[in-house]
């Protein structure tokens, strides 16, 4: 059992993160202020049921997840369960390396020019349901079995909707960087 | 492509996430040691995954952190007052 007493000085550490995953949620920051304060008052009044010891981070990321699908179904009635067409596995890595032929380091080249705008366009270009996972993982660096857990989903689907999802998104900055002209294609 | 590369690009974010048994890890990695274009693909998918983490990040103002101390700090005061 967590003291409540402690829950300032254990938890406020994951506020930055939290509301950076909370913005890319709601792809806006005045839902995402929303989503966090909810957060933690929730965090705050159930605090004596976390067990001290164990993973507060996936505990406070539960919370947050659970508030932002909560929020968003009271909106939108149903949640988007949206389904992304079959993708190429490689997919940005086979297209730089039809644009810039055999060059060992072109493709690298081409990842450095992305800026932060660029990933969290494509990023929140993902569905919810393809979103949230990628943002477990890949930003937050959950396990499978968290993510599963945080979202009440089978770890199979977490696993489907993570390796689509990141398809999707080597689509997206493939797009962005066919639009700013840095696929590194010989001119 | 040949089949064992084939077989190491369906495994690949099982590899990156590090959510794969030992002995299927060493089998991966087996492959990588020989092969040159699964290796080079391999890193590729690791740059991304690690330019996802770290340029997706923003960071909340100073008043929210502020707010969030303040809210907290109330709901606490609710519950020891009177």
């Amino acid at each position: 059992m967590a003291d409540q007493a402690n829950f300032e000085a254990d938890a406020m550490q994951y506020a930055p993160q939290l509301y950076s995953a909370a913005l890319r949620m709601t792809r806006n920051p005045a839902d995402a202020e929303d989503v966090v304060q909810e957060t933690f008052l929730k965090a705050y009044r159930a605090y004596d049921s976390f067990e001290a010891g164990t993973n507060l981070k996936a505990w406070l990321y539960r919370i947050l997840t659970n508030t932002y699908i909560n929020r968003y179904r009271k909106a939108q009635r149903r949640p988007s369960e949206v389904e992304l067409g079959e993708l190429q596995d490689l997919y940005l890595y086979k297209r730089l390396g039809e644009e810039s032929g055999a060059s060992e380091s072109a493709e690298s080249q081409v990842l450095e020019q992305f800026v932060d705008t660029d990933v969290v366009q494509a990023l929140e270009s993902l569905p919810d349901n393809f979103r949230i996972p990628v943002l477990l993982a890949d930003v937050e660096g959950f396990a499978y079995k968290e993510i599963a857990e945080m979202l009440d989903i089978p770890i199979g689907t977490v696993m489907s909707r993570l390796h689509r999802g990141r398809k999707a998104l080597q689509k997206k900055l493939w797009h962005l960087a066919e639009e700013r002209g840095i696929t590194g294609k010989a001119s | 492509m040949s089949s064992s590369c084939e077989h190491a690009v369906e495994q690949i974010y099982y590899y990156l996430d590090g959510e794969m048994s030992y002995v299927r890890r060493m089998r991966i990695r087996w492959h990588l040691r020989r092969c040159g274009g699964c290796c080079r693909a391999f890193d590729f998918e690791e740059q991304v995954k690690m330019m996802v983490r770290q340029k997706s990040r923003t960071e909340p103002s100073a008043e929210l952190i502020q707010r969030l101390r303040t809210l907290i700090r109330e709901e606490a005061g609710e519950d020891t007052g009177p």
